[in-house]
């Protein structure tokens, strides 16, 4: 019996977090020390353009990123014990797919991304990402039993199709400036970080959460298969439609804001099973900080590589993310 | 093996079969250089011209018989009578339709055309002709150079004579009093891409009176910048559109912008779309309008 220590785990995690919250505060066009961020934070003067930087672009982007890295991260945790399979995250089944299809929809049909006084690309994205799912699980399901291999081929083939419907709007988008939009939203960035589109993404990753520390011992039974499950007494079925729920809103929230950024959701939980074991107390929890901690290090990364706007920060994700996982995946085979 | 034997004997026949009645009588041709170094053979009087470029279509129209220009591309919007030529994709290149309109010879500006196009347009017998502009004078070169190439120099130089004569008019009442004002253009405003050092915008506007507000030089000849890298620059002029509208949308998206001393004074300005990047026989009508723009203030 391997022995693992999730407190120690989740300590060492938020460190890490911290610290890269910490380096990222100094990089940036102004040249800022210790000591200014620090006045800074005590006695914040917003006619300092370089306080305004570090208070209302820095730190939100920050957060952003952190935001995005953990959403991400325990959409792709909750999706692979839903369907059992250590391949699904929500690129595979769809719904981020969809998700930047509801995005791409918002840019475009409604350049002023507001109705109503609400921020629209997240909530598009959300229907978007939870229409795909939906049709993912209808097409991978039998006699409400949700089968493995339909549902992993529905979700590449639901996923093809937002896709290409995505493309051909764009395609088709009279509007240069709309479509330039659409174009290097899709590359992923931090840059639309501000404090007024901050509360999406944090009040459905604060609800995630909370929803799921009273699920967890649901969740790990659920590894044992839907049958199992049932017959131990577990409502898979409403289990299973909350837990897409929270996937689609996760996963829209972020898509909507940073773009589709892969690979995150993949590779974050199976580090975290490995860390911790596939039924670890904490692992929901640790998933999030390290997803968290790990957009925090791709987005500093693209930025200290090339500076001033940075790599597209879906391409450090998956520079990062893929050696690192054939690694993990050499390691468990042999 | 036995095919390839035979085909040195194919190949006979097939010339063999090519009409005979008129003697060959092959046109002049001249090798020249582009501005990218690429050595090419032309027609001594091409009589049939394509542009894949807005601004050298604009070029064509000032200076070669309007008759010989056989296309334009889905872009070219100027002047009006090019609406009425028959349209070719240039992005992405409709190779097939370029072909069948067997053009003597087409133009088109660095980075507009891939190269390997142009290479298998070369192979195809149509050579394609590359102009770049770093400075306002280098479009006046490259509209004698387009004149020299269609045996209309006297025409191009008679275009250029005058728009050298109206920007000299343009260029000196400015006085130096003080410091030029910084001028950001925006090529995007989401994201936020820009008029970099390497463009022709630096130029205009420093005959105009201004500066690019952009100092450092980067790779790209529009580069991305961060919000927070605008806020550093501090633009004083900013171009991208009126200020009731960009108010609403460009510093609504990037409250921390209203800082910036554009936004305090209200310098922000729409330009005429496609005037600004266009190295057209228009260039001087562009310095012209950034100079407007600058007195303004």
């Amino acid at each position: 019996m391997v022995k693992h220590y999730p407190g120690r785990w989740l300590l060492a995690g938020s460190l890490l977090t911290l610290l890269l919250l910490g380096l990222g505060l100094r990089v940036g066009s102004y040249a800022t020390d210790y000591a200014f961020i620090w006045k800074t934070l005590r006695h914040y003067d917003a006619t300092d353009p370089a306080q305004l930087a570090l208070i209302e672009l820095r730190l939100p982007r920050l957060l952003l990123a952190w935001l995005a890295g953990a959403s991400l991260a325990l959409s792709g945790y909750l999706l692979q014990n839903l369907v059992n399979n250590p391949l699904a995250d929500p690129y595979l089944l769809g719904t981020a797919s969809g998700a930047s299809l509801g995005a791409i929809v918002a840019y475009i049909f409604f350049p002023a991304l507001t109705l109503g006084g609400l921020y629209l690309p997240p909530l598009a994205a959300l229907a978007g990402g939870l229409g795909a799912t939906l049709l993912v699980v209808a097409i991978g399901s039998r006699r409400g039993r949700l089968q493995a291999a339909p549902l992993l081929l529905g979700g590449v083939a639901v996923g093809a199709l937002a896709a290409a419907v995505g493309s051909l709007i764009t395609f088709l988008a009279a509007d240069q400036d709309s479509l330039r939009t659409v174009v290097f939203w899709a590359f992923g960035s931090f840059e639309r970080a501000g404090w007024a589109v901050l509360p999406y993404p944090t009040g459905i990753l604060a609800v995630s959460l909370g929803l799921l520390v009273f699920l967890q011992k649901d969740l790990n039974l659920l590894l044992l298969g839907e049958e199992r499950a049932q017959a131990l007494g577990l409502p898979v079925v409403r289990l299973r439609w909350l837990m897409l729920a929270l996937v689609s809103a996760l996963t829209g929230g972020v898509v909507a804001l940073c773009g589709p950024v892969g690979f995150v959701g993949l590779v974050v939980p199976h580090l975290t099973r490995g860390l911790l074991g596939a039924t670890g107390r904490l692992n929901l929890a640790f998933c999030a900080v390290l997803g968290g901690g790990f957009l925090l290090a791709c987005d500093l990364l693209a930025r200290l590589l090339h500076p001033p706007a940075g790599l597209p920060v879906g391409l450090v994700t998956a520079l990062l993310g893929v050696p690192f996982f054939v690694y993990l995946l050499k390691k468990a085979v042999s | 093996m036995r095919f390839s034997l035979l085909l040195p004997g194919l190949l006979a026949g097939l010339l063999a079969c090519q009409p005979q009645s008129k003697p060959a009588a092959t046109p002049a041709t001249v090798v020249v250089h582009d501005d990218l170094g690429r050595t090419l053979t032309l027609l001594a009087h091409p009589r049939r011209v394509v542009s894949l470029a807005p601004s050298l279509t604009e070029i064509l129209y000032a200076v070669a018989d309007t008759a010989t220009i056989i296309a334009r591309t889905q872009a070219d919007d100027y002047p009006a009578a090019v609406l009425r030529k028959p349209v070719v994709n240039s992005y992405p290149l409709d190779l097939e339709r370029l072909v069948a309109l067997h053009p003597d010879v087409v133009f088109t500006v660095e980075g507009l055309t891939p190269l390997d196009a142009a290479e298998r347009l070369r192979q195809l017998g149509i050579p394609v002709y590359y102009q770049k502009y770093r400075r306002v004078a280098d479009v006046l070169r490259g509209i004698n150079d387009v004149g020299r190439l269609l045996g209309r120099s006297a025409q191009a130089h008679r275009l250029t004579d005058s728009l050298q004569q109206q920007l000299q008019l343009l260029v000196s009442p400015i006085k130096t009093t003080g410091k030029p004002l910084a001028v950001l253009a925006l090529a995007s405003a989401d994201p936020i891409y820009v008029y970099g050092q390497n463009t022709l915008f630096t130029d205009e506007i420093r005959l105009a009176g201004g500066q690019n507000a952009v100092r450092d030089t980067f790779p790209q000849p529009f580069p991305a910048l961060t919000r927070e890298y605008v806020l550093k620059l501090n633009p004083e002029v900013l171009l991208g559109g009126r200020f009731g509208k960009m108010d609403s949308t460009f510093f609504k998206n990037n409250p921390e912008l209203r800082r910036t001393s554009a936004y305090q004074r209200r310098r922000v300005y729409a330009t005429t779309p496609n005037l600004l990047q266009r190295p057209s026989p228009r260039i001087v009508e562009a310095v012209r309008e950034l100079q407007k723009v600058l007195k303004n203030n």
